[in-house]
């Protein structure tokens, strides 16, 4: 098959047929003509047009029937209606049922020119919408795979032998030369664990995490979070206080995951914190919600910049500079809330500080 | 002194086994290896192993937990603790499309992540056989 874009005209009169056909000579187009609505909705079935031209007016089946049987058979074929009548509600009437746009009668071979272009670009990119949202899915689907093979297997490889290496060396490594393998292996932990992130947002779906929830008491996991995060806190001599009830009734979920979540979130207060302040993690039973506040009194978020923040791949901007954040985190921790029916919300002053406040549905206690 | 125990590691990273086998060598472990599953499941019908340490994604995709689900029918085999040894985590063994790869779906005894921590390896390598061993007394 050629790459001709085919065009369609349906109409009854044979003057129009054959002028149309003349305009469009040369143009490299496969032009079909069809004096009545029945045979030119065969020939749309026989050829997928790219373009159709539909006479309002016609004998035997209406054009705006014919309109309706088009864009019903194949959605992406553009159909233009002509209306010999040019009244606007005629040409309205058949817009709201499909046409891409209308040619009144009678028209300049430039008008006719000019309205055929049109449509073909439009074609065009509806096809290409089409691809490109293929495409879309397609790498999604695929990228769990890449990733995870061809990214991370070559990283954990390298992070294994860096384990082994370190220590079958610790009697004879230097303080020095251990720290410079800390150094190896933390920043290669990070590069797992945004590989992680990349895939959590991009492949995963999150809901299927719902399998495995268990019920969990909220203190463990707050707990466990804050074990994990803990070395970054040191490192800018951040204090983590947290003020969490010991009688709050469990969560229903998957643990490693809400962990995970916490931890992007308090990771992230530390990140926008100044050194040597507070961040304090807060928790509460409000209304049969399990109620976590992380809060720190750090460089905050301009307001125009809230509805951003847990949004897919924000990072912050101007104001702050701070070292690497990758920024999805939070996009991750927003999906994990929202796979356990929580929320997730944000208040926040520029140079007072954010407030990140997680509401997640309490387990009922049995009575 | 007892004999030492006997591991299979299958596992298509050549690099990635090395680093494993040298911790579970430094640990008195006697060790094998297969680098795919054909020699795997090979090794396991010519020898008596203690625990099988178990790669997911193998070759065209999940052939790990094929070789987990033969174990589970076979007898003899299924006295045998697994270990996964897996790059990809629980959530993410849904993304294949097709093919049910989600380490429940078989009964192994534990997953964990690479890379993996030699201490955290080796803990969880001692229990398995011990939980195994336990068992087997329990049986006689």
């Amino acid at each position: 098959m050629d790459n001709k874009p085919t065009i369609l005209i349906i109409d009854d009169e044979e003057v129009v047929l054959d002028s149309c056909t003349m305009i469009l000579v040369g143009g490299n187009y496969n032009v079909m003509t069809a004096q009545d609505g029945m045979t030119g909705l065969k020939l749309v079935d026989e050829l997928q047009p790219d373009l159709v031209y539909i006479d309002l007016k016609m004998p035997g089946i209406p054009g705006t029937e014919v309109l309706e049987k088009i864009t019903e058979k194949n959605p992406t074929i553009v159909a233009i209606v002509i209306t010999g009548y040019a009244t606007v509600t005629s040409a309205v009437e058949a817009m709201k049922k499909g046409a891409y746009d209308f040619l009144p009668k009678p028209f300049t071979p430039d008008e006719f020119r000019l309205i055929t272009k049109r449509g073909l670009e439009r074609r065009r990119l509806i096809l290409e919408t089409i691809s490109l949202r293929k495409d879309k899915e397609m790498l999604r689907e695929n990228f769990a795979a890449i990733v995870s093979h061809e990214l991370k297997s070559p990283l954990g490889a390298i992070q294994q032998n860096l384990f082994i290496l370190s220590d079958e060396l610790s009697n004879r490594l230097t303080e020095s030369e251990k720290v410079k393998f800390e150094h190896m292996k933390s920043r290669i932990d990070d590069l797992i664990k945004l590989i992680n992130s990349w895939l959590r947002v991009y492949s995963v779906d999150m809901s299927k995490i719902k399998d495995s929830f268990t019920a969990i008491p909220v203190h463990d996991v707050i707990s466990n979070a804050i074990e994990d995060i803990q070395p970054q806190a040191v490192r800018k001599d951040i204090q983590l206080v947290t003020n969490v009830s010991e009688k709050l009734n469990p969560i229903e979920g998957d643990k490693t995951s809400l962990e995970e979540a916490l931890v992007n979130i308090i990771g992230n207060a530390i990140k926008y914190s100044y050194p040597s302040s507070k961040v304090f993690v807060n928790a509460v039973e409000n209304n049969g919600n399990i109620e976590i506040d992380v809060i720190d009194t750090g460089v905050g978020i301009a307001e125009e910049e809230l509805p951003n923040v847990l949004s897919d791949f924000y990072r912050g901007g101007s104001a702050q500079s701070v070292e690497g954040s990758h920024g999805i985190g939070l996009t991750v921790s927003r999906k994990i809330i929202e796979a356990h029916n929580g929320t997730i919300c944000v208040k926040s002053q520029l140079s007072h500080g954010t407030t990140f406040t997680i509401r997640l549905p309490s387990m009922k206690k049995k009575v | 002194m007892a004999e030492p125990k006997k591991l299979l590691i299958i596992d298509d990273d050549p690099d990635f086994v090395d680093a494993i086998k040298s911790i579970l060598d430094g640990a008195g472990y006697s060790v094998d290896v297969a680098y795919n599953p054909k020699t795997g499941l090979q090794a396991l019908q010519n020898h008596v192993y203690d625990l099988l340490l178990l790669d997911i994604m193998m070759g065209r995709g999940a052939e790990g937990i094929m070789i987990a689900r033969k174990l589970r029918k076979d007898t003899k085999l299924r006295e045998m603790p697994v270990l996964i040894i897996t790059g990809i985590r629980e959530q993410m063994a849904f993304l294949f499309p097709g093919e049910p790869v989600h380490p429940r779906f078989v009964a192994v005894d534990e997953v964990v992540e690479k890379p993996v921590e030699p201490k955290l390896l080796l803990e969880k390598v001692s229990t398995l056989i011990d939980m195994a061993e336990a068992r087997k007394a329990k049986l006689t």
